[in-house]
C-alpha cells in the first residue's frame, strides 16, 4: 500500500462520544460508494500536518453493508505524536482527508461455535464493525466491555439497543473487572476469544487463555502500537543509495517515506509484517516494537518493522 | 495412475502429552492403546493433575468383540487414568465420542491412536467442534485398509486393502487415490476404466 492508491473523502460528521474519543463519519468525495469491508478491518488515515504527514490505523465501525460513509472513533492520546490531536483539534465538518483501503487483520473465525469478545477502552472499535457481522448470525457470541467509567463507555447506547444480554460491562470506577480467569476457564469447545485494548489486558487475556489450555489458533487480538519516540539515528538506504535522518519524533518508515522511499505498508502498528525490510548492515542494536517478528527473529537482527522500530546504532543499513 | 504425491493425504506423527491442555481426551482402536499407554506414562511423570483429567474411549479391532473391550478396559484402569469406556462397536464409541464433545470446554486436547480409517472417522467429528491442528494429535497404527468414496455414486466401501475396487454401492471399479478428505474421513475412488471399459489395472493388495 502507498499513497498512490489512496481514496479521498470529507468529514460529514463529527460527535464527541466522550471526553476522549471523537466518532467521524467520511463520505467519498464526488458520491458515490467505498470499498467493501468486512467486520475488524482498518483504514490507514493520511493527515496533511503542517509539519508533516500523519498516517494512522483506525478500524472501521460502522456496517459492512453501509458503503456510503465509514465510521472510526478516534481516541485523543495522551502522548500523541500528532495524529490524534490533528483530528481531534484541526479536523472539522468538511475537511478533506485521504483514506487507504479497508485491511483486515482481525477478521473472525468463520467455523467457529462460540465468539467470546473483549474490549478494553477505544479497543471496542474493531468489534462494532464485527458485531455488525455476528448480528443475526446463528453463532452465539458474547461481548464483554471494560472502561474507566460510565462517562468513558463509548457507543454504550448503540451496544445496548443492539446487543441486549449479550453485552457485559464493567466500569473500573466501581470496582468492576472482567472475570478473565473464569470467563476463559468455561467456554465451549470451538470457541474463539477475540481481545482489543491496553497491550496489559491483551497480555493477560493471551496468558490466562493459556493457562486454562487455549491453543494459540483460538485466540485472536488486535493492538496498533503507536511508533515510540526514541533517540535520533541514521540509516543508510543501500539500493536507493541514501542517507536518513530519523529525528526522535518520527518513526523509521515515516523518515524513509519523507526522503522519497515508498515501503509496503499495510498496518502501520507493528502488526501486519508488510513492511518487512533486510537488515543489510547493523552496527549498535535494533529496538523492535512489533509483534509480528518472533522472539528469535528479532534476537538475529536481520530484519526490522520500520512502522514502529528503531535501532541504537552507529550504522544501520536496510535493504531498500 | 493418479495415485501418489497428493498433499491431502494425511500425515500422523508419534503422540505425545501435552500438558498445556486441561482435559485430555483419548480415543484407541485395537493396537492403538500402545500409544495411548505411552501417553499416559508420559504424563504421569509430567502432572499428575493431566492424567486424573484424562478420560479414555476404547473399541477393539473389529471381531475382538467382549473379550477384546475387557482387555483394554483392563490395560487403561491399570493405568489409572480418570475415566475409561470401552465399546464393543465403533458407532457406539463415535456416538459417545460426540456426546462427550457438545460437554467439552476449551482447554481439551485429543489424543486418537488407531487404523487411518479409525482416525478419519474420529477427525470428522472433531472438526464439527471446530478442534483444530493444535488440539488434535493422531498416530496411525494397524491396518492401512482405506475407506474409498464413490465420486459417481457417493457410497463409501469400507476396508479397502487393494489399489483398485469394486464400489460397494454401483459395482464401478474404482482406482483408489492418495486424494483424501476430511469431512467424509475417505480417500477419492474414480472410475478405473472410464476411458477403456473393461481394461483394468491388475489388481494388487497395497493398503495392508
Amino acid at each position: 500500500m502507498n499513497d498512490a492508491q489512496t481514496i479521498a473523502v470529507e468529514v460529514i460528521g463529527i460527535e464527541q462520544v466522550t471526553p476522549l474519543i471523537k466518532h467521524f463519519k467520511l463520505a467519498p468525495i464526488g458520491g458515490g460508494t467505498l470499498p467493501v469491508f468486512s467486520g475488524g478491518s482498518h483504514i490507514i488515515v493520511v493527515m496533511q500536518g503542517a509539519a508533516r504527514v500523519h498516517r494512522n490505523p483506525y478500524s472501521l465501525l460502522g456496517s459492512p453493508k453501509e458503503l456510503d460513509t465509514y465510521e472510526i472513533g478516534v481516541r485523543r492520546m495522551e502522548e500523541s505524536r500528532g495524529g490524534s490531536h490533528f483530528m481531534h483539534d484541526t479536523i472539522e465538518v468538511g475537511s478533506r482527508l485521504e483514506i487507504a483501503h479497508p485491511v483486515n487483520l482481525f477478521g473472525l473465525d468463520k467455523i467457529a461455535r462460540k465468539h467470546l469478545l473483549i474490549a478494553g477502552g477505544i479497543g471496542i472499535t474493531p468489534f462494532l464493525g464485527q458485531l455488525e457481522d455476528l448480528h443475526g448470525g446463528g453463532v452465539p457470541y458474547e461481548l464483554h466491555y471494560s472502561v474507566r467509567s460510565a462517562e468513558h463507555a463509548a457507543f454504550l447506547e448503540r451496544l445496548r439497543r443492539r446487543e441486549g444480554e449479550r453485552l457485559h460491562m464493567y466500569y473500573d470506577s466501581e470496582g468492576l473487572f472482567i472475570p478473565f480467569q473464569t470467563l476463559l476457564a468455561n467456554q465451549p469447545l470451538g470457541t474463539h476469544v477475540y481481545v482489543c485494548g491496553p497491550a496489559g489486558m491483551i497480555q493477560h487475556v493471551i496468558d490466562t487463555a493459556h493457562a486454562c489450555g487455549w491453543p494459540d489458533s483460538h485466540i485472536h487480538w488486535e493492538q496498533f502500537s503507536a511508533p515510540p519516540v526514541g533517540d535520533a539515528f541514521e540509516v543508510f538506504l543501500a539500493r536507493s543509495k541514501i542517507s536518513v535522518h530519523v529525528p526522535p519524533d518520527r518513526s523509521l518508515l515515516e523518515s524513509i517515506e519523507a526522503a522519497g522511499v515508498e515501503v509496503p505498508y499495510l498496518c502501520r502498528g507493528g502488526v501486519c509484517g508488510f513492511c518487512h525490510t533486510r537488515v543489510l548492515e547493523l552496527e549498535g542494536k535494533l529496538l523492535h516494537n512489533d509483534h509480528f517478528l518472533s522472539d528469535a527473529d528479532k534476537a538475529k537482527a536481520k530484519s526490522i518493522m520500520p512502522c514502529v522500530s528503531r535501532a541504537h546504532c552507529r550504522r544501520l543499513v536496510l535493504d531498500l | 495412475m493418479l495415485v501418489t504425491g497428493i498433499k491431502s493425504k494425511p500425515v500422523y506423527a508419534p503422540l505425545q502429552a501435552d500438558t498445556r491442555g486441561r482435559f485430555h481426551l483419548m480415543l484407541g482402536m485395537g493396537v492403538g492403546a500402545a500409544p495411548l499407554l505411552r501417553v499416559i506414562d508420559e504424563m504421569r511423570s509430567a502432572s499428575a493433575q493431566s492424567l486424573k483429567n484424562t478420560r479414555v474411549l476404547f473399541v477393539p479391532d473389529a471381531g475382538a468383540g467382549h473379550a477384546g473391550a475387557a482387555l483394554g478396559v483392563e490395560q487403561f484402569q491399570a493405568a489409572a487414568v480418570g475415566d475409561v469406556q470401552a465399546f464393543q462397536r465403533l458407532a457406539k464409541l463415535l456416538e459417545q465420542f460426540r456426546a462427550i464433545l457438545a460437554q467439552s470446554l476449551m482447554g481439551t486436547r485429543l489424543y486418537v491412536a488407531g487404523p487411518e480409517s479409525f482416525i478419519g472417522l474420529v477427525m470428522k467429528i472433531a472438526l464439527e467442534f471446530n478442534l483444530n491442528k493444535d488440539e488434535i494429535r493422531a498416530e496411525e497404527c494397524g491396518t492401512l485398509a482405506r475407506r474409498v468414496y464413490c465420486i459417481h455414486c457417493r457410497d463409501t466401501t469400507e476396508t479397502v486393502r487393494t489399489n483398485i475396487v469394486r464400489c460397494v454401492g454401483c459395482e464401478r471399479w474404482l482406482l483408489v487415490r492418495d486424494h483424501y478428505s476430511r469431512r467424509l474421513a475417505a480417500y477419492m475412488g474414480v472410475m478405473a476404466d472410464a476411458e477403456a471399459p473393461g481394461e483394468l489395472p491388475p489388481l494388487k493388495e497395497v493398503f495392508l
